[in-house]
C-alpha cells in the first residue's frame, strides 16, 4: 500500500465503524448508488473484485428472484439489469458457465419473458432454463424444523451460488430478501414453509450458504409484496448491497426498508444460529452513496 | 397474444358456421371463411373428406390395416340422419354438435387424452430409464423436451372416456374403411348434400370397362360400389383411387363429360328425415329439464370473458381448444357442472389450476365467441366468482399458526385477501396470528388463493361463481 492509499485509509477508519473488516483488509458489506451496473462494479471492486467470490472455470448459479408475472417497473422480481450486470461479472472473473434460474409461483413461460430477466441474462451470456418438475432430489436440510426436503438438482451441483434478490414487502415475513429468496431453489409443498417461515429460512440459509449476496434495492417494492400490482407501491432508490454475510445484508435491507432487522423473522432466527451477523453496528460497512448509516 | 389464429380448422367448418347461426339466430362472422368450404364442395364434392379433413386422414392411414374386403357402401345413410338431428336441435337453441362434429371431435380427443398421454407415456419411460441408469437416451429426451413435450404434465378429467370414444372411432376403421366419414360424420353428410349439387361428373367408359370390379373394391367411401352400377356423388371423396388403379383405364372425372355416368340418389327417405328432425327438436327441451338454473351452479365457473350461461352454451362447440390454451391447466371439461347440456364445455376447476391474472389466451382461441377477446385491463374488471374462507379449516384461525399464502398470491393490486391480527384459541393456549380475509369488492374469482392453499385434501379456501359479473345471476346485497 503506498502512502497515499494508508492516509486514505486511515481517513476513511476515523469516520466508518468497523472490526472485523480490519484482518482482510475489505468491508463485509458494500451499498453502492447508481446506475446498476456501474454501482455493482464498485461495490464488486470495494469487496476486492468478483474474483474473491469466482474462480476461473466455476460454474455459477446467479439465483434472482424471478417468481411473478410482472415487468420490471412493479419490482417484483429482480431487476434485470442488476442480473445482467452480476452475470458479466461472473463470466469476466472467469466462470465457466453462470446459470439462471428459479422455481417460479407464476408460470415460468410468463415469468421469465415478462420479467425481463430471461433476455438480460442471456444477453449477458447466462444459460437461462425453466425448472424441471422431475428434477427435485429428497435431500437432507438436517434444519431446525426442515429435516428433509426437495432441492432443485442443479442448484446443489454448482460450484458458487450468487444469491441476488430484490427487497420487497412481504405480509407474513415483512420483508423478502435474500434468506427468502433462496425458497426458489426448493420444491414440494413449499406452503407448509410458512407455517414455521423465520425457523425454516434460517434452515435454508445454512443449508446453501451463498458465497455472495447481491441485493436489488434499485426499486423497492413498499407495500403489497411479494408482488405488488401498483406502480404506487414502487419507491425508486437506485442502489445495491453487497456482502458475503446473507444475515447482514438482510439487515441492511431492512434497515433502508426502515424496519429494525429484529422485526424480521428469519434475521434474529439467522442470527442466533451464528450464520451471520444482525447486528449492523458490528458490520464494516463501505458506502458509497454518500450517506451515513 | 397468439401470433397466428390456432383455432384455423374450426373457422372453416361450414357445420359448425350453420349451427352457431341457428343457434344464435345471428350470424357468426368469424366463422365466415367455412363458406369458401362450401364453395369448394359446390364445385368439387367432397374433396375436403378426401384430402383436408384431419381426422380423415387419421381415419385413412387407420383403414389400410383392415384387409377384408368392401361389402357393399353399408349404413351410410346414417350420417344425413345424425346431420338432421342436430340441425333441428340447433334450431331450436341446443348446440350439441360439438360432439360429433370431426374437428371438435378431434381436437378434444387430442387436448383431452392423446396429448395428456403421450406426455405420461415419455416422462415414465424416460424417468424409468434414468433411475435404472441407462442414461444414453438423455440428449433425445432433452430434445423431446424442448420441442414436443408439455412443460407440465397435462391432465385433464374424464380423459379415459374422451380417449375411449377416440380409440373407438379409430378402430371402427377396422369393421369398414373410412367408418366414422362415411357412416357417422355429419359433416360429412352436410358436405355430401352440397356435392350432390356440383357440376363435377364422372365416367366410366363402357368399352374400356371389364367389369373387373377392382373400383367397387378399392373406393374407401363405397361411392364407386353401387349395385346399379351408379355413382354416389354425395358419397365420394374425390380420392382418385378408381381411376388411378383401374387397369382398363376405363375412369375419368370432369365436368364436360358429355353424358356423365348416372348418379345414384340418396334416398334418404321421408319419413326417416322427418323422424331425425323431430328427435332434434325434442332434444332440446328433453336436456333443458334440469333445476340447474335456479340451484346446484356452485361447480360452474366459466372462463372471464365468457357469455352470459344461456347464450354460452348455444355457441360453445366442447372444442377443447381453450382448455388446450390454459397456462395452468385450470379449465376443465365439465361433466354434470352445468348440467347434461353443458358435458364438456370449459369450467374451471381450481384444484388443478387457476386463471393467471394477465392472461387473455382463451378468448383468443375460441372459434364461435363463446368465450369474448378481452385485454388485460377489461380482464381485470371481470369477476369469474367469488373466494370464500372455511373458518372451521383454515390454519390460522383453527390451529393458531400463520399461514396467508393465499394473501401472498392475490395478484389484484390492491389485495382482495388482507389480513388482521386476532387472537385465537389454541389447545396451548391462545395465540396472536395473522388473520387471511376476503374483501368481496376486490377479489375476482381468479382461483389461485384457492390452488396455492397448503390443505391439500380440501382447501380451505373455495371460489364459487358468487357474485360473477356475467349474466347478473349470482348476485350478492353488497
Amino acid at each position: 500500500m503506498d502512502r497515499r492509499s494508508f492516509l486514505k485509509f486511515l481517513l476513511l477508519s476515523a469516520l466508518l465503524p468497523w472490526e472485523q473488516g480490519l484482518a482482510s483488509g475489505r468491508p463485509d458489506l458494500v451499498i453502492a448508488k447508481g446506475p446498476p451496473e456501474e454501482a455493482l462494479a464498485a461495490a464488486l471492486e470495494a469487496l476486492g473484485g468478483m474474483g474473491r467470490f469466482v474462480s476461473r472455470g466455476d460454474v455459477v448459479l446467479v439465483k434472482p428472484n424471478m417468481s411473478w408475472d410482472r415487468p420490471p417497473r412493479f419490482a417484483a422480481n429482480t431487476n434485470p439489469e442488476v442480473v445482467a450486470a452480476v452475470v458479466k461479472l461472473c463470466l469476466d472473473a472467469g466462470a465457466r458457465k453462470v446459470k439462471v434460474f428459479d422455481h417460479s409461483c407464476d408460470d415460468p413461460r410468463r415469468v421469465y419473458r415478462r420479467s425481463g430477466i430471461m433476455e438480460a441474462a442471456k444477453g449477458a451470456g447466462a444459460e437461462v432454463y425453466y425448472v424441471e418438475p422431475g428434477r427435485f432430489r429428497r435431500v437432507r436440510i438436517g434444519g431446525e424444523v426442515l429435516k428433509e426436503w426437495e432441492v432443485y438438482g442443479d442448484s446443489l451441483e454448482v460450484d458458487k451460488i450468487v444469491n441476488v434478490p430484490v427487497l420487497k414487502h412481504h405480509s407474513l415475513a415483512r420483508l423478502t430478501m435474500g434468506m427468502k429468496n433462496l425458497m426458489g431453489l426448493i420444491g414440494g409443498r413449499r406452503a407448509q414453509l410458512h407455517w414455521q417461515l423465520s425457523e425454516a429460512l434460517a434452515d435454508l440459509a445454512a443449508f446453501f450458504r451463498p458465497q455472495l449476496v447481491v441485493l436489488d434495492a434499485t426499486r423497492v417494492l413498499t407495500a403489497g409484496g411479494p408482488q405488488g400490482g401498483s406502480l404506487n407501491y414502487v419507491k425508486e432508490m437506485d442502489t445495491v448491497v453487497v456482502g458475503t454475510d446473507q444475515v447482514a445484508v438482510d439487515a441492511c435491507g431492512a434497515r433502508l426498508f426502515g424496519l429494525d432487522p429484529e422485526e424480521v423473522g428469519c434475521i434474529p432466527a439467522a442470527h442466533r444460529r451464528g450464520l451471520g451477523e444482525m447486528d449492523l453496528r458490528r458490520v464494516w460497512i463501505k458506502r458509497l452513496d454518500g450517506q451515513r448509516i | 397474444m397468439i401470433p397466428y389464429p390456432v383455432n384455423l380448422f374450426l373457422r372453416f367448418d361450414p357445420l359448425i358456421l350453420l349451427t352457431t347461426l341457428l343457434s344464435t339466430h345471428r350470424l357468426p362472422v368469424v366463422l365466415l371463411p367455412a363458406l369458401s368450404v362450401v364453395g369448394l364442395t359446390l364445385l368439387l364434392g367432397r374433396v375436403f373428406c378426401g384430402w383436408i379433413c384431419p381426422l380423415g386422414t387419421l381415419n385413412h392411414l387407420l383403414s389400410r390395416l383392415n384387409r377384408r374386403p368392401r361389402t357393399g357402401p353399408g349404413g351410410f345413410r346414417w350420417k344425413y340422419y345424425i346431420l338432421f338431428g342436430l340441425l333441428a336441435s340447433s334450431l331450436f337453441t341446443v348446440q350439441v354438435v360439438g360432439y360429433l362434429d370431426p374437428l371438435s371431435l378431434l381436437i378434444r380427443s387430442l387436448t383431452l387424452a392423446a396429448e395428456p398421454l403421450w406426455n405420461l407415456a415419455a416422462h415414465s419411460a424416460f424417468s424409468s430409464l434414468y433411475e435404472h441408469g441407462f442414461k444414453a437416451l438423455e440428449p433425445l429426451y432433452a430434445f423431446l423436451r424442448a420441442h414436443l413435450l408439455a412443460l407440465r404434465q397435462p391432465l385433464y378429467h374424464q380423459a379415459f372416456a374422451v380417449g375411449v370414444i377416440f380409440a373407438a372411432v379409430l378402430l371402427l376403421n377396422l369393421l369398414r374403411p373410412r367408418f366414422w366419414c362415411t357412416h357417422l360424420c355429419p359433416l360429412g353428410a352436410l358436405l355430401g348434400l352440397v356435392a350432390s349439387l356440383s357440376p363435377l361428373s364422372r365416367r366410366v367408359s363402357p368399352e374400356d370397362c371389364d367389369l373387373c370390379g377392382l373400383c367397387q373394391r378399392l373406393c374407401p367411401s363405397g361411392a364407386a360400389d353401387s349395385r346399379e352400377g351408379l355413382w354416389r356423388k354425395a358419397e365420394c371423396f374425390l380420392c382418385g383411387r378408381c381411376q388411378v388403379l383401374c387397369p382398363s383405364r376405363a375412369v375419368a372425372f370432369g365436368f364436360s363429360l358429355g353424358k356423365g355416368e348416372a348418379v345414384e340418389g340418396m334416398d334418404l327417405g321421408r319419413r326417416r328425415v322427418l323422424l331425425s328432425l323431430a328427435a332434434g327438436a325434442v332434444l332440446a327441451p328433453l336436456l333443458r329439464l334440469s333445476s340447474l338454473p335456479t340451484r346446484g351452479r356452485e361447480g360452474l365457473i366459466r372462463p372471464p370473458g365468457a357469455l352470459p350461461e344461456a347464450e354460452f352454451l348455444r355457441r360453445c362447440v366442447r372444442c377443447g381448444e381453450c382448455m388446450k390454451v390454459c397456462l395452468t391447466g385450470g379449465l376443465q371439461p365439465a361433466l354434470l357442472e352445468a348440467g347434461l347440456e353443458g358435458i364438456w364445455t370449459p369450467v374451471f376447476d381450481f384444484d388443478l389450476g387457476y386463471c393467471q391474472y394477465y392472461c387473455t389466451l382463451c378468448g383468443q382461441v375460441c372459434p364461435t365467441g363463446a368465450i369474448q377477446e378481452l385485454t388485460q385491463a377489461e380482464k381485470a374488471k371481470v369477476k369469474i366468482g367469488l373466494a370464500h374462507i372455511d373458518r372451521s379449516r383454515c390454519i390460522p384461525y383453527s390451529q393458531g399458526v400463520d399461514c396467508i399464502v393465499c394473501e401472498e398470491h392475490c395478484p389484484t393490486p390492491e389485495k382482495a385477501i388482507k389480513f388482521v391480527l386476532g387472537e385465537v384459541v389454541t389447545p396451548k393456549g391462545p395465540r396472536r396470528v395473522k388473520l387471511p380475509v376476503v374483501d368481496l369488492r376486490l377479489c375476482i374469482g381468479c382461483g389461485i388463493c384457492q390452488f396455492k392453499c397448503p390443505l391439500e385434501d380440501k382447501p380451505a379456501i373455495v371460489v364459487t361463481p358468487l357474485g360473477e359479473t356475467r349474466g347478473g345471476a349470482f348476485l350478492l346485497p353488497t
